[in-house]
């Protein structure tokens, strides 16, 4: 069933030349956790501003659950969109107690009913213990699950979350991210958040929109979107990654590599191979190829070789295993032709 | 000091006069002041902390305007705009002969009402005084974070309701502090009350010392005053304290919403009144009497009364900026805990009535004068010389100069200063071609914030002033007193333009502009 549907949704701030938002279009199913991805200025909060009703579109229209809540003409107000949002600073009301936070919204139940449902979003969220506590008094993974259970509360018809890991530190935001997406489903509910880390789509998003200067570049599963990369600047966004011109006069990959690939598409003229893609091969083996190292660079979890292939010289970045030992300031490598990715520019 | 010295009064002997006025004038001093408390606070709440937010939240015709005219009351003193009311409502005023020539309006002696009541001083008060509760409210506002009330509005919760249950209890510490400030102007005024004829401590303290003769008991008032000023101090460090966890963001602001037609008038027509009320009125009334006045002004000896006025202020002022800096200084190399409650002692006298500070440091200074005389022989006269009333308004308006340059040496980082050091400057090289330059806007400020409140300043220079020596606001006050208002409205003029300085001044401080 389709919750949200954006449709040629426009956004342009007064003053500026180009759209913040151009034409967005997506259908977002329910129970969904779906992620906007882009770096900062490209369209990602406007979008999820223009669903909360805090931004107005300039053309295009978002329905929810099929009711048209915002257009070109016409605006529901934020107070009867029905939508839960977590916000990037969490926006608890600091003369509040937990507990008074989470009950902000259930003002439509009555007293018993309020009582029920904040018994439940405390112990969705794992919060017992702290009901009586005031927001300076927790944590900030604390907090944040406050603001997530506050939004909650009311059963919103679609979750909004910006920046949801922003201001965690570092060392526990896997754990945070994985508590996230737990209680996301346990709750049952859509969500929509707005991140700058692939990290955060790859550890929990169904579906991830890449979004650059207002236009969607690419949507899909997150796995789709790091195999198959739309473009370079998907390709670069989700990590390193080699990305070499294929002329198509020139047999370079087949030269080099000893691949073919097939050309369908003649604006894809550029492959992506991630580093992690090469394999370290025996010397003169069948398909193999030979590259000096430049360069070595010890990661931890891995070892970074930056190459060159001694047929038509070009740089390649390779990941190897931590413990591999380059003897000869050669090696021999490999790569499938599945892990070749046909890109545009 | 001061205040020790007064709160020995409590065990002095007490004359028959004390008797009488324990009895007979205590309590009409505790009811007036609580009357006048109450009601001040009432008004000027209302207006100021709506008007805050309509300013911080609203777009409507003339808000830019509004926003720094609504700060314009401050700069009239409460007595100056008690006697220019008192002369637009009187029988023979332009405003009333006007109406009542036009249109036939006679409401009897006094257009609409008596003025000179305790009801009247309310009035006057709140909207000389509904400032501070603005400008603190205000700045509150402008800083306050917008998704908090996005995330009320997402939690399906009206305007109405964020506005009363979550913007005004977080402002609630902001409010306080300021109406705290209102409270304290009023337990220091005398002037007011003693022209619209409420008696309260002030006006007790001065007819015990010069009606009476009295000095004991004018004391014990004084320690009167004192527990009231005493219960404002705690109450305003408490809600400051508060203050930290109170939803201010860095982060997004809200932006303003623009309110069309007659509510944006209704808005427009609600910021006029204090305006009109607390500034315009009695600022028109008080030019159109200078008219008249002027040359005579400028005739009596008007050169020494403007050259002592100014000279004794930027005198003061300059002592003033001198020691905060040296202080501020000193505490910024060396983080001396015993310099610092010396910083924070010698800045408590802002909250000090002048007549307590006035009363405190005569004994003093007369218990000098009296061990110089039993000691050494020596006949040293501080009473009533500049000395003494340059020493008060350090004492009184310490604070001012020191908060100022205090704020502004907060936004300078220690590590200048280190460098500085590091690079071989002296102390004294890194103060004057360092720390000065950088501080040269605060100290501006600082100074001129100081200089203006000692122009103003009524009760303290009263009480410790040279024999028949005169200061714009003494003059204004006394020729107001004597019913010659028209002769007083050319000093009352000069100390409001001077006044309108800090304003703006205060103004480009907490211009922090909003889209």
């Amino acid at each position: 069933m389709i919750v949200l549907e954006a449709f040629n949704l426009k956004k342009k701030y007064a003053g500026e030349i180009e759209f913040a938002v151009n034409d967005f279009n997506a259908n977002i199913l329910k129970g969904e956790i779906v992620a906007l991805l882009g770096e900062s200025g490209c369209g990602k909060t406007t979008i999820l501003r223009m669903i909360a009703g805090f931004e107005k579109p300039d053309d295009g229209f978002l329905k929810l659950k099929s009711q048209k809540i915002a257009s070109k003409d016409f605006v529901t107000a934020p107070e009867k969109r029905g939508i839960g949002i977590v916000f990037q600073d969490y926006a608890l009301f600091p003369h509040k107690t937990v507990n008074e936070n989470i009950l902000f919204g259930l003002f439509r139940l009555n007293k018993d009913e309020a009582q029920k449902r904040l018994i439940e979003m405390v112990a969705l969220t794992g919060l017992k213990g702290l009901e009586k506590r005031y927001p300076h008094e927790l944590s900030g993974g604390q907090q944040q699950r406050v603001a997530l259970a506050r939004a909650l509360a009311p059963d919103p018809a679609i979750l909004l979350l910006d920046e949801p890991f922003s201001n965690l530190d570092a060392m526990r935001k896997n754990e945070l991210r994985f508590e996230l997406r737990d209680i996301i489903r346990k709750a049952g509910t859509t969500a929509i958040f707005v991140t700058h880390d692939t990290r955060d789509v790859l550890a929990i998003a169904d579906r991830v929109f890449v979004l650059k200067k207002g236009v969607t570049i690419q949507q899909g599963t997150p796995e789709e979107v790091y195999r198959k990369p739309a473009d370079s600047y998907v390709a670069s966004f989700f990590g390193k990654t080699n990305i070499i011109a294929v002329d198509s006069n020139s047999m370079f990959l087949e030269d080099c590599f000893d691949l073919t690939i097939q050309k369908t598409d003649h604006e894809k003229n550029l492959v992506s191979i991630r580093p992690r893609a090469f394999r370290i091969a025996e010397a003169h083996t069948e398909g193999a190829f030979e590259a000096k190292v430049l360069e070595q660079l010890y990661f931890g979890e891995f070892l970074e070789l930056i190459c060159e292939t001694l047929k038509q010289p070009t740089k390649l970045v390779v990941h190897a295993d931590p413990d591999f030992v380059v003897s000869s300031g050669k090696i021999w490598l490999c790569v499938q032709a599945e892990d070749v990715t046909l890109i545009k520019h | 000091m001061p205040v020790l010295v007064i709160f020995s009064g409590l065990w002095q002997d007490a004359g028959i006069f004390w008797m009488h006025i324990r009895t007979e004038l205590v309590p009409e001093y505790i009811k007036n002041t609580l009357i006048l408390a109450i009601g001040v606070s009432t008004i000027s709440l209302i207006f100021g902390v709506n008007l805050a937010w309509f300013i911080s939240n609203f777009d409507f015709p003339g808000r830019n305007f509004f926003s720094w005219a609504l700060i314009m009351p401050i700069a009239i003193p409460a007595y100056i705009s008690g006697f220019a009311w008192a002369g637009i409502l009187d029988y023979t005023s332009p405003a009333y002969t006007f109406l009542r020539n036009t249109f036939g309006w006679n409401t009897g002696q006094f257009l609409f009402f008596d003025i000179l009541s305790i009801s009247g001083a309310i009035v006057i008060f709140s909207f000389a005084l509904y400032p501070y509760i603005y400008l603190i409210a205000k700045a509150y506002f402008d800083r306050q974070s917008a998704t908090m009330f996005e995330a009320s509005a997402s939690l399906g919760r009206s305007k109405i309701y964020t506005y009363f249950n979550l913007a005004l209890p977080m402002a609630r510490p902001a409010i306080a502090a300021g109406l705290s400030l209102v409270l304290m102007e009023i337990l220091n005024d005398y002037g007011l009350v003693k022209y619209f004829g409420v008696d309260t401590f002030t006006t007790g303290i001065f007819s015990a010392w010069f009606a009476f003769g009295d000095k004991s008991a004018a004391m014990k008032l004084a320690v009167y005053l004192m527990v009231f000023v005493l219960f404002l101090l705690i109450f305003e460090k408490m809600q400051r304290r508060r203050m930290r966890y109170s939803g201010v963001s860095e982060g997004k602001l809200m932006s303003r919403i623009k309110v069309p037609g007659f509510g944006g008038w209704l808005i427009s027509f609600f910021s006029a009144i204090p305006f009109l009320i607390g500034f315009a009125f009695p600022f028109l009334q008080l030019v159109y009497w200078s008219f008249d006045t002027w040359e005579q002004f400028l005739s009596q000896g008007f050169i020494r009364l403007f050259a002592n006025s100014f000279l004794l202020a930027a005198i003061s002022a300059l002592i003033v900026m001198i020691s905060s800096v040296l202080i501020i200084y000193t505490l910024r190399l060396y983080n001396s805990r015993r310099l610092k409650v010396v910083s924070v002692i010698s800045t408590l006298g802002y909250a000090l009535p002048g007549a307590v500070v006035a009363l405190g440091l005569l004994v003093i200074l007369t218990w000098t004068e009296n061990f110089f005389i039993r000691q050494w022989g020596l006949k040293i006269v501080i009473t009533g010389t500049w000395f003494g009333l340059i020493y008060a308004y350090l004492v009184r308006f310490m604070a001012v100069g020191y908060q100022s340059v205090e704020s502004g040496s907060e936004k300078i980082s220690k590590s200048i200063d280190q460098a500085a050091l590091s690079l071989g400057a002296g102390k004294f090289r890194n103060l004057w071609f360092n720390s000065l330059p950088l501080l040269r806007a605060s100290i501006v400020s600082g100074f001129l914030l100081v200089m203006i409140d000692v122009l103003k300043e009524l009760p303290l220079t009263l009480l410790l002033r040279p024999f028949n020596f005169d200061t714009l606001a003494i003059r204004a006050f006394e020729y107001a007193s004597d019913e010659r208002v028209s002769e007083a409205a050319p000093a009352a003029v000069m100390i409001v333009l001077a006044g309108l300085v800090p304003v703006l001044i205060i103004n480009r401080l907490i211009g922090r502009r909003k889209v």
